[in-house]
């Protein structure tokens, strides 16, 4: 029970670090967004123009005071407009969260799927030539730019054998190319994480009374070997998370799907700090939400965890 | 009625078993493609299949979402090609001959020094809210236009000058004061930036315009927002009721189309792709290197151009470097327009000739004066005293000739333009750096002219005040000008009562910018779409935003 209370009051005060950085670096930043909204010189406005608006918005006052506003603002759930449209924060990311969670949720399981049967494809592979194929094959994963991927799946898949429609597609048609693009770097370090686990733990004493009982390589490894291979592997999918998020930015783009991703580019592009942050504090919740459920549910896969916990 | 992606494959299909209709469909996109639509034409449908057919759904692919629907910032893109459809203007402009005719206007009087403007309304018109399109709502859309509302967060717009107030002298009748001559105003009736509006919508702030309420957006025109997803689409739906076309359209009623689908698709190769392989009708801004994609694909392309001060390099002579004449005669002299539009873009992009395009109100001719003459350069670059140094590039008391030019993310190909103008301009000695940034670092360095000394930009509106918006010091100041001569000049352009007089000054304007080599006009600016050939009647206003009211698909 401490220990739950106390990860609860960390979290929050990870949210709160995230929320007060985000800020200060935001303002940082040269420009703001009421200068690249309303300064443009293709509004034609003039200095006293914009001086009245720049005090409609309440850019005119100190930092402390724009930021104790937006911090009293978060903390009643009011997360503020959009300085770029006008758009309230909360519908942006309201009409945003369901198709990035879905994405990312999807891209995940995948990206898992995809590392195990790589992992296992390495491991079991009779042939040592397609052992090596397949042990290779994250690295080429992990370095293909997901902007790229998505662009030739596109076209391939649906401009030249007109299999998939990129355009208006069905809800389930929408998904395949666009968590394809995701998975696979994603899929690549936890891959590589796996393989390594796996070739530890079969280097250790047990696994090798184990084959001496008779057990074939199948069974160990699904019995044996991977129960305490995975555990390396649950823990980078937790710091994948920011994968995820980085790789929605790009495949929300090309795949001209509105997310959480395409919603960061556009907020960054114009510095509005508003969307912006409430993008930030998302993504920190996210953060400490997966990591906290990733610790639960650790002790169950490795009970030696347990006591750690317990004590 | 909806048509599905599979229907309009089989569609594609179709076309291109017909031969025939392949080959009628080519000519008339190569034609809107070859002549650099010198003719201004207002519609793709030379070569129309028949009858007009009504109903379907028309997708068009958008390269961005909008960023608000409020008419006077219709300056943007996606915002304009929204409100170009959502809504209905007082006065038509012909975008091929400029010239105005009634539209919700069935008449209007000037008087002699154009400070006061009256307008007879026509009757029976209706928002798509059911409330009238009378008078007193006019006179409220013109007082927010005009004026601005600082509470409500409206700026006043750029396009009406020296605005004071309206009256509604009757139920049908209004009449708008000025304060100075203030002749561009009709011209300003006729654009987007005034498309009217219901009482209702004015009565929201600027957020109320804001993505997420386009529903709520309600005008008088053919369309109608129906449906709104956030940064992804938009639907419009045709108004049945609709019966007040412009006096000079002969399509009067409804549009053709049921409904028009704005879908939010920023790669450029995705729209490219889904053009050329069935999954849309029309696509906006398609890059230059991908037009002969489209023509080969024997799809239609169209050019039309945006016909107001041409996409130009403005010399900002407050800068030390910059304030000596000769630096700059020399520097206008380095750029070989010519060589940027046969190296970056096609033919859709013609070669300026002048600080305006050949097409907008005003036009004169400065082709000798702008012409590239590297020799002169350099010469004009020696007697200015400064030296070419060991690394070909020119210096002067240790300073070296070292310029900086802004990337523009709105105008096409900005990068490769630079790149390009930096590579003609090492030819004489100078040196330029492209500044690429964010939009927080643009913002701030476009404004200080030691940050940049050269800043690329153009603008589209077709009234001779056009000059004035981009080179007066009050309004886009593409210059950072100190100079009052120049002010003064763009003022009596906008403060003219006089026909004559007001393009006397227009030209005496666009002959100082020459003298004083103020500006490197590069191209004339067009707006490029493709669309498949079943599209008829894809039409155009006057600053190339889209109008679906014509348009319908023959199949």
């Amino acid at each position: 029970m401490t220990y739950a209370l106390g990860r609860v009051a960390s979290a929050a005060g990870v949210l709160l670090a995230a929320f007060t950085v985000a800020f200060l670096l935001l303002q940082a930043l040269p420009g703001d967004a009421v200068m690249i909204r309303f300064e443009n010189p293709e509004l034609g406005l003039s200095a006293e123009q914009i001086a009245s608006v720049r005090e409609s918005y309440g850019a005119d006052v100190g930092l402390l005071a724009q930021y104790w506003h937006s911090l009293s603002g978060f903390l009643g759930g009011d997360l503020g407009f959009s300085v770029a449209s006008g758009a309230p924060v909360r519908t942006l990311l309201g009409s945003a969260i369901p198709s990035t969670l879905l994405l990312a949720g999807l891209g995940f399981v995948v990206a898992a799927l995809l590392a195990a049967a790589l992992a296992f494809g390495a491991i079991l592979s009779p042939s040592g030539w397609l052992a090596n194929v397949l042990r290779s094959l994250p690295s080429l994963f992990v370095s293909v730019p997901v902007f790229w991927l998505g662009i030739v799946l596109i076209q391939i898949f649906s401009f030249r054998l007109g299999l998939i429609s990129v355009i208006r597609p069905g809800p389930l048609e929408a998904l395949i190319l666009p968590v394809l693009t995701l998975a696979v770097p994603i899929s690549a370090p936890m891959a590589q994480v796996l393989v390594r686990a796996i070739d530890d733990v079969q280097a250790q004493p047990f696994i090798t009374v184990v084959r001496s009982k008779g057990a074939g390589e199948a069974w160990i490894l699904l019995r044996n070997v991977l129960r305490n291979a995975a555990l390396p592997a649950l823990t980078i999918a937790g710091v994948l998370l920011g994968e995820l998020i980085g790789g929605a930015v790009v495949t929300e783009t090309v795949f001209a799907r509105f997310g959480v991703g395409r919603l960061t580019a556009d907020a960054l592009d114009a510095q509005d700090i508003p969307v912006l942050q409430g993008i930030v504090v998302l993504a920190a919740l996210a953060f400490v939400v997966v990591n906290l459920l990733v610790d639960l549910v650790a002790p169950l896969i490795d009970p030696r965890l347990k006591r750690r916990v317990h004590a | 009625m909806s048509r599905t992606p599979s229907g309009r494959r089989l569609a594609g299909l179709t076309a291109v078993v017909s031969a025939t209709a392949l080959l009628a469909a080519c000519g008339s996109g190569g034609d809107a493609g070859g002549s650099g639509t010198s003719d201004g034409s207002a519609s793709g449908t030379e070569a129309a299949a028949g009858e007009p057919i009504e109903g379907g759904e028309l997708l068009y692919l958008e390269y961005q979402p909008y960023t608000t629907l409020y008419p006077p910032q219709s300056g943007f893109y996606p915002n304009g090609a929204l409100i170009a459809n959502i809504t209905d203007r007082l006065v038509y402009q012909d975008p091929e001959t400029l010239e105005f005719s009634p539209w919700i206007a069935t008449d209007w009087t000037v008087n002699a020094d154009a400070t006061e403007y009256t307008f007879n309304l026509r009757d029976g018109v209706t928002f798509s809210d059911g409330s009238p399109l009378d008078a007193e709502v006019v006179a409220k859309n013109f007082d927010a236009y005009g004026l601005g509302d600082a509470e409500a967060g409206f700026p006043v717009s750029e396009q009406i000058n020296n605005y004071v107030s309206s009256e509604v002298v009757d139920a049908d009748t209004v009449t708008f004061r000025f304060s100075a001559p203030s002749p561009g105003f009709l011209q300003a009736t006729s654009a987007n930036g005034a498309g009217l509006l219901s009482s209702d919508t004015l009565d929201g702030d600027l957020d109320a315009y804001a993505p997420g309420n386009g529903t709520g957006v309600v005008g008088s025109g053919p369309f109608v927002i129906a449906e709104e997803t956030v940064g992804t689409e938009i639907l419009l739906e045709a108004r049945d009721d609709y019966d007040w076309a412009p006096a000079e359209s002969e399509h009067q009623g409804r549009a053709y189309l049921d409904g028009v689908r704005f879908s939010v698709t920023p790669e450029d190769s995705v729209r490219i792709g889904a053009l050329t392989s069935g999954q849309t009708d029309v696509i906006r801004y398609v890059q230059a290197y991908d037009e002969a994609q489209v023509e080969q694909a024997g799809l239609q392309l169209f050019a039309p151009q945006t016909q107001g001060v041409n996409n130009s390099l403005s010399l900002r002579f407050t800068n030390g470097i910059l304030a000596d004449i000769d630096v700059r005669k020399a520097i206008v002299a380095g750029v070989n327009a010519q060589e940027v539009v046969d190296t970056v873009f096609t033919p859709n992009y013609p070669v300026a000739t002048g600080i305006l395009s050949h097409t907008a109100l005003g036009y004169v001719d400065h082709e000798a004066e702008l012409a590239y003459d590297p020799d002169e350069a350099n010469r004009l670059l020696d007697e200015a005293g400064w030296t070419l140094g060991s690394d070909g590039i020119r210096e002067k008391d240790g300073q070296k000739l070292t310029l900086v030019a802004s990337e523009a993310k709105p105008q096409p190909l900005s990068r490769d333009t630079l790149t390009l103008v930096a590579q003609q301009l090492k030819a004489i000695g100078v040196d330029l750096q492209i500044l690429a940034a964010d939009s927080g670092t643009y913002a701030e360095a476009i404004k200080d002219p030691d940050q940049v000394q050269l800043y690329h930009s153009m603008v589209g509106r077709t009234d001779l005040d056009v000059i004035k918006s981009q080179y007066a010091s009050t309004n886009r100041d593409a210059n950072l000008s100190d100079d009052a001569e120049l002010d003064r000049l763009l003022g009596l352009v906008a403060s003219t009562a006089d026909p004559a007089a007001r393009l006397q000054a227009s030209a005496d304007a666009q002959q100082y910018l020459v003298d004083q080599a103020y500006v490197i006009p590069l191209f004339e600016e067009p707006q490029v779409y493709g669309a498949q050939d079943y599209v008829q009647g894809f039409g155009w206003d006057t600053v190339a935003r889209p109008v679906f009211y014509n348009t319908w698909l023959a199949q």
